[in-house]
């Protein structure tokens, strides 16, 4: 606590003021809900801070023990902060750290005769949410602790019990038939007895009966609970070698990386469309679980994932439809080194508020979740996936969650941290638990070593890069025409080898297999016979086998064996025969082919839709440019823009720019406030306005003007006026701490300030 | 990082890189549970299915040793999903048990009683189940116990069946090892098969399969039912057996089109078993007419589905199944599993090979080029009309002509498909032929002949594909065949792969004519071979050394 404060304050208001910038600004970055819009002055961000919605969130974000200090302030109603240490079952220590934290949060504040006081709305707040003690606050007039001690040690059993009762169910009963005015040696019931004793007290009004704050204390043994506030709830672990947990975790998180690059991949050629609602429909999300081999949760991960991480986007397709595609941003990121890859993706799930866990279970209307769809976002989840990371880090390495107790303990501790989140929160820590051990963030139910760095705000790539495989640049190539990758292929050599082979499987390593289809797919785009035959002699370690020289030389010996031209649409071959088939190809009918010459067949239908139905009928088209050379083909791959989202770092040094100019707006406000003049405003003509504003000029003398803005509304600035040229003025304006410039004919008064601010 | 022999994929296949020097040790301890799909020569392909998984448990492998096995052979790290797959899914194998009852018979038991209640309130079940006895038990129509465990198959929880089997008709039979001695595989083949109680060997072409149902039925010491795929087979199933055990020609009967013999053993044709006169199936009766106390069956992959219905009333019996690929074309190693039994015994050819008890093979496809005028009908002609044409190009018997002259002192085979085909070539090759219509008599005439090396060179169909012992066979040339099933290269292969007295290598040939659907269907066959490790080359036909 800062010695000044200790002093006190007439109003909250008053003990803003008399902080340093920095910590205002502190205070506008815990509560940043204050800074919009920007308050006019101090007693107005006072006044904001008490607002039943703005407490709440500020009670959101505290840990139980602030919560019980806070409640503990309520029972005391205003007092010392050597009485609250008092009344709290808890470390004086950490109740002092944690008073000054509520002070900083301007949940409480110092008053002038020393004591400490919690902001009115507060007892409500509190009273609807978890970290309450349930007391009443104190009487004003409450006798000494003894003295109600004394009292309660004369009561029956009964009574006692009943007085339990009361206090524990929230401090309020009806009075029923009790007498509320009797003496204690004239008591009939256990109910009388304590009003006689006032340890019940009769509310003036609907015979209520009250138990007030120092007799709950009392029967607690003086402290606002029976049970300590400070315990964090600890953990249940097991042992389990970080080593192990490392290879597991990075093992997983190479899984994922591979898995969104798959898969945006594979959207990038054949984009499932956006639904009217927003999302991505059940049918294309069902496609991606068998693209990627995994289940539907994993694949709504890997989809939302690389949405929000900025891989993902969305435009009009040729028809005009909107798809979702990767976005340019996706190529610079392919580009990357896995780990680094890794990060991107972790950095955007850590922060991002989906519910990815939600897709494919019905909301309360009974309709299914889409993956992808606007409204599946939780402001909690984000705090979920942080605080569920926080606690887990706090394990030492080599210790991970305990097998069936473990996942319990650790959504008590989030909940120790956060009592005031939502009823989901268990929901919310096991799935930011399953999405962790999806990104391999955590493995085997304990944090990775690498994600360790990285929740405590540093780079993890190095660490997770040596434990990810190394890239290999071959692979074995067999006799069936498989070629096995063992390991990640770099990715130069794996994208050539996509073209010339299918992927058949993939994982840690991927098996391609060799098809004619395949290779006629490589000679499509330009590749030769030679190329094809020199790349897999570069890229294979063990001999090419015999059968797949004799496939790649067979399928270079039919390809181009027809040919098909632009102008007239024809097709011309030196093989007859080959035109006969086709001519002669009981699917051939519909392309209007009819033969002019015996190596020459036109086509009646654009080449467009001609060359896909060839090569469906089994013939390897090449296509002629108009000079006769052979036009080559290039699958055309869609890219959308990257969303505008700058990334954490940059919104939150926009954060601070904006958090310094509402605490500038506050001061002008507040000197405003402090140097109104006291005459009223008169109106003034345009003229008058302008004599009155030169005169200012002259006097070089701060003046608060009435303002009527292009909206129409009319508000108050102080400035300092510069000159006046064709009817604007330019003067300096204090709240927006810059000059600015305003038309004559709109400001309504002039006041010189009473005294220069 | 680690170095491990093994790559672990996602989509649940496991790759083995062979020239690693642990993946001798990797693929012993990986062979109970995971299938080989495909053996070429640096990589080797297995798959983890849920029959794989349940094979294994029932051969007393736990989830934890399969775990422990990834982890310690994976190169990389094995993702945790399939870890959880794998351990939930041999769970299931097990939960429930059928059991021999005291009171009340063959009863379904359980100790997961949920499990017990999801199964009870399945629809299919629900008329095979009898008297609910306890909570974790319920009495099981005796008649039931095969379609029983068909149907817990397909719920995923299969059942184990601990309930026995009648011990049947008393028969002595030992085997007669004054010639011959039976190889060690083929012992314990025989031995895990009757530990086990019922189930299927799978054993390569060649590698004597038949020796294996041998040594079962000394086990057994009981009067046997065989059911093999033709009479051909059944004959060879017959010299075998007096050859080989203590059983005389008496005591063995043939039951079949022909001859209606029912004996101690009996060797019936599934064709018999599966006629239906009047809507009936005629010969069910041989199923009651004695006791059996084992029944045998060749080549499981090839069993007809109303064997399956038939194999359901038999659960009492003792049940071995031989056979060299679990591989069904129609996909019901399902009704293999829960009706005749896990896989009890299983040897990769390539180690087989390498034992010597089989013969190496080089393949050779010989690509063809149709002449103008064949190919002007071929592309004129009807698809259905196309792999005849294709198949039966005259460009093809030139080739075999030469290959035939390539090879002229050694005992050739040349196979097809097409009868018209097969005269033609028989005629100009001045060879016999054999196809459906020659008489049984006329065919064993002429494979003894081929056997004893009298003739050296046999054309014939498909008949003699399955389960005709050619041991002298070195070379086959194959012209034909029915649109490039698996079952069938693996079949023709086998012909050759008896082993040769001096360990020759046979040569297996494939003509195929170039740009036409036979060269499709060939690329089927071809891949299976690379797949099962045969390297194979393809030659143009008129780079053929002449």
């Amino acid at each position: 606590m800062a010695t000044k404060d200790d002093a006190g304050f007439r109003t909250l208001a008053d003990q803003l003021r008399s902080w340093s910038d920095e910590r205002v600004a502190r205070l506008l970055t815990a509560r940043p809900d204050l800074t919009t819009p920007a308050p006019h002055d101090f007693g107005q961000l006072a006044s904001r801070a008490a607002v039943r919605a703005s407490l709440s969130r500020a009670l959101d974000t505290l840990t139980r023990l602030e919560l019980f200090v806070l409640d503990a302030l309520v029972v005391a109603g205003q007092t010392t902060a050597a009485d609250v240490r008092s009344i709290i079952l808890a470390d004086a220590a950490a109740v002092d750290a944690t008073l000054g934290r509520l002070v900083d949060l301007a949940l409480v504040w110092h008053t002038r005769d020393g004591g400490l006081r919690v902001l009115s709305g507060v007892a409500d707040a509190l009273a609807t949410g978890p970290g309450a003690s349930g007391l009443r606050p104190r009487s004003a007039d409450a006798p000494a602790p003894d003295v109600v001690a004394a009292r309660l040690a004369e009561v029956s059993p009964a009574a006692r019990a009943m007085l339990e009762h009361v206090v524990d169910a929230g401090g309020e009963a009806t009075g029923g038939s009790a007498r509320i005015t009797v003496l204690p040696e004239d008591a009939a019931t256990p109910a009388e007895e304590l009003i006689a004793r006032r340890l019940l007290v009769p509310r003036t009004g609907g015979g209520l009966l009250v138990a007030p704050g120092e007799v709950g204390l009392a029967l607690r043994g003086g402290r606002t609970t029976t049970e300590p506030v400070d315990v964090v709830p600890p953990i249940a672990v097991t042992e389990r070698s970080a080593a192990l947990v490392d290879r597991t975790a990075a093992g997983a998180a190479f899984e994922i990386v591979r898995q969104v690059e798959l898969l945006l991949d594979h959207w990038g050629a054949h984009p499932p469309h956006v639904l009217r609602s927003g999302g991505l429909g059940v049918r294309d999300l069902k496609a991606a679980t068998s693209l990627l081999a995994v289940d539907e949760q994993r694949a709504a991960l890997v989809v939302e994932t690389a949405s929000v991480a900025g891989l993902l986007g969305h435009r009009a397709d040729a028809d005009g439809n909107s798809v979702w595609v990767p976005t340019d941003a996706f190529d610079a990121w392919i580009a990357e080194a896995p780990a680094a890859r890794w990060a991107t993706l972790v950095r955007a799930w850590l922060e991002s508020p989906r519910l990815p866990g939600l897709v494919g279970t019905r909301d309360p209307a009974g309709k299914t979740w889409n993956a992808l769809a606007p409204e599946l976002a939780s402001y909690a989840m984000a705090e979920a996936r942080a605080g569920t990371l926080q606690a887990l880090a706090s394990l030492p390495p080599g210790r991970v969650l305990a097998a069936a107790t473990g996942l319990p303990s650790l959504v008590e501790q989030v909940a120790w941290h956060r009592p005031r989140r939502p009823r989901s929160r268990s929901q919310q820590v096991a799935w930011a638990m399953s999405e962790a051990a999806a990104f391999g963030v955590v493995g085997l139910d304990g944090l990775a070593s690498y994600a360790r760095v990285l929740v405590a705000g540093e780079d993890p790539v190095p660490a997770l890069a040596v434990l990810l495989p190394e890239p290999v640049d071959h692979v074995l190539i067999q006799a069936d025409l498989t070629a096995v990758a063992p390991g990640p292929l770099e990715a130069a050599l794996a994208r050539q080898l996509q073209l010339v082979a299918d992927v058949e499987s993939r994982g840690g390593a991927t098996v391609y297999r060799f098809t004619p289809g395949s290779v006629r797919r490589a000679l499509d785009v330009g590749w030769t016979a030679v190329e094809v035959h020199r790349f897999l002699g570069d890229v294979s370690r063990t001999p090419v086998p015999q059968p797949l020289t004799y496939l790649v030389d067979d399928t270079v010996r039919t390809f181009g064996t027809v040919r098909v031209g632009h102008a007239e649409a024809f097709l011309r071959a030196d093989d007859e025969s080959a035109l006969s088939e086709l001519l002669h190809h009981p699917q051939a009918r519909g392309l209007g082919l009819r033969r002019i010459a015996p190596t020459v067949l036109i086509s009646t239908i654009p080449v467009e839709v001609l060359l896909p139905r060839l090569r469906d009928l089994g013939v390897a088209p090449v296509v002629e440019s108009p000079d006769g050379t052979v036009q080559v083909l290039r699958p055309d791959v869609l890219r959308a823009r990257t969303p505008k989202d700058r990334g954490p770092s940059l919104r939150s040094v926009r954060g601070s720019a904006r958090v310094a100019s509402v605490v500038a707006a506050i001061r002008s406000g507040d000197r405003v406030a402090a140097a109104r003049p006291t005459t009223p405003a008169t109106p003034l003509t345009p003229s008058g306005a302008l004599a009155a504003l030169r005169e200012a000029i002259e006097a070089r003398v701060t003046v608060l003007i009435g303002y009527v803005d292009n909206q129409g509304v009319s508000s108050e600035r102080v400035v300092d006026p510069r000159t006046i040229e064709g009817g604007s003025l330019q003067a300096y304006d204090h709240r927006a701490d810059d000059v600015r410039a305003f038309a004559v004919h709109r400001i309504t008064t002039v006041r010189p300030l009473s005294s220069p601010a | 990082m680690n170095t491990g022999p093994l790559i672990v994929q996602s989509d649940k296949t496991l790759l083995l890189e062979i020239d690693h020097e642990q993946a001798a040790e990797c693929r012993k301890a990986i062979a109970p549970f995971a299938e080989l799909e495909r053996s070429p020569e640096h990589v080797h392909t297995y798959r983890l299915t849920p029959l794989g998984l349940w094979n294994a448990r029932a051969a007393g492998h736990d989830a934890e040793q399969v775990v422990d096995t990834l982890l310690t052979y994976s190169r990389y790290a094995v993702p945790h999903s399939l870890l959880v797959d794998v351990a939930e899914t041999m769970a299931r194998y097990g939960r429930l048990r059928l059991e021999k009852h005291p009171v009340h018979g063959l009863v379904l038991a359980s100790n997961d009683r949920p499990v017990l209640e999801e199964v009870l309130r399945a629809k299919k079940i629900a008329g095979m189940l009898g008297n609910r006895i306890d909570d974790d038990t319920v009495a099981v129509h005796a008649s039931e116990r095969g379609n029983l465990k068909q149907a817990l198959l397909k719920l995923g929880w299969p059942a184990e069946d601990f309930a026995g089997y009648v011990d049947g008709e008393a028969h002595a039979i030992a085997l007669d090892e004054t010639e011959w001695h039976l190889r060690d595989y083929q012992r314990q083949a025989a031995d895990s098969f009757w530990h086990g109680g019922s189930g299927v060997v799978v054993l390569p072409c060649g590698a004597g399969k038949t020796l294996v149902g041998a040594a079962a039925m000394a086990h057994a010491q009981a009067t046997t039912l065989i059911l093999v795929t033709n009479t051909v087979s059944a004959r060879q199933w017959k010299d075998e057996l007096v050859r080989r055990t203590s059983l005389t020609e008496d005591e063995i009967g043939e039951y079949s089109g022909t001859v209606k013999e029912i004996r101690p053993v009996t060797i019936a044709t599934y064709q018999v078993m599966t006629t239906k006169r009047g809507g009936a199936y005629r010969h069910l009766e041989l199923l009651d007419a004695r006791d059996w106390g084992l029944i045998v069956y060749d080549e499981v992959h090839l069993l007809p589905a109303p064997i399956f219905r038939m194999t359901a009333n038999l659960q009492a019996r003792r049940r071995i199944g031989l056979t060299a690929t679990l591989v069904r074309e129609d996909g019901r190693e399902g009704d293999v599993f829960s009706l005749i039994g896990p896989k009890r015994f299983d040897a990769p050819w390539k180690d087989i090979e390498a034992q010597g008890w089989i013969a190496p093979a080089d393949c050779v496809e010989v690509r063809v080029t149709l002449p103008t005028p064949e190919r002007l009908v071929y592309a004129v002609a009807e698809p259905e009309e196309r792999y005849r044409l294709a198949s039966c190009t005259h460009e093809k018997i030139q080739v075999v002509r030469d290959l035939v002259a390539a090879h002229s002192d050694q005992p050739t085979l040349v196979i097809g498909q097409y009868i018209d085909q097969l005269d033609e070539l028989a005629e100009k090759l001045d060879a016999p032929v054999i196809k459906g219509e020659t008489p049984v008599k006329e065919r064993q005439r002429l494979f003894e002949a081929f056997r004893s090396g009298e003739i050296g060179l046999l054309v014939v169909s498909k008949v003699a594909n399955f389960s005709i012992d050619l041991p002298s066979a070195e070379v086959a040339i194959q012209v034909s065949g029915s649109f490039g099933s698996r079952q069938e290269e693996a079949q023709r292969l086998g012909r050759l792969l008896r082993p040769k007295e001096d360990g020759k290598t046979a040569h297996f040939y494939t003509i195929v004519s170039r740009d036409t659907v036979d060269a499709d269907f060939a690329q089927n066959r071809q891949r299976f071979l690379a797949e099962q490790g045969y390297a194979y080359r393809i030659v143009d036909a008129e780079d053929l050394p002449a």
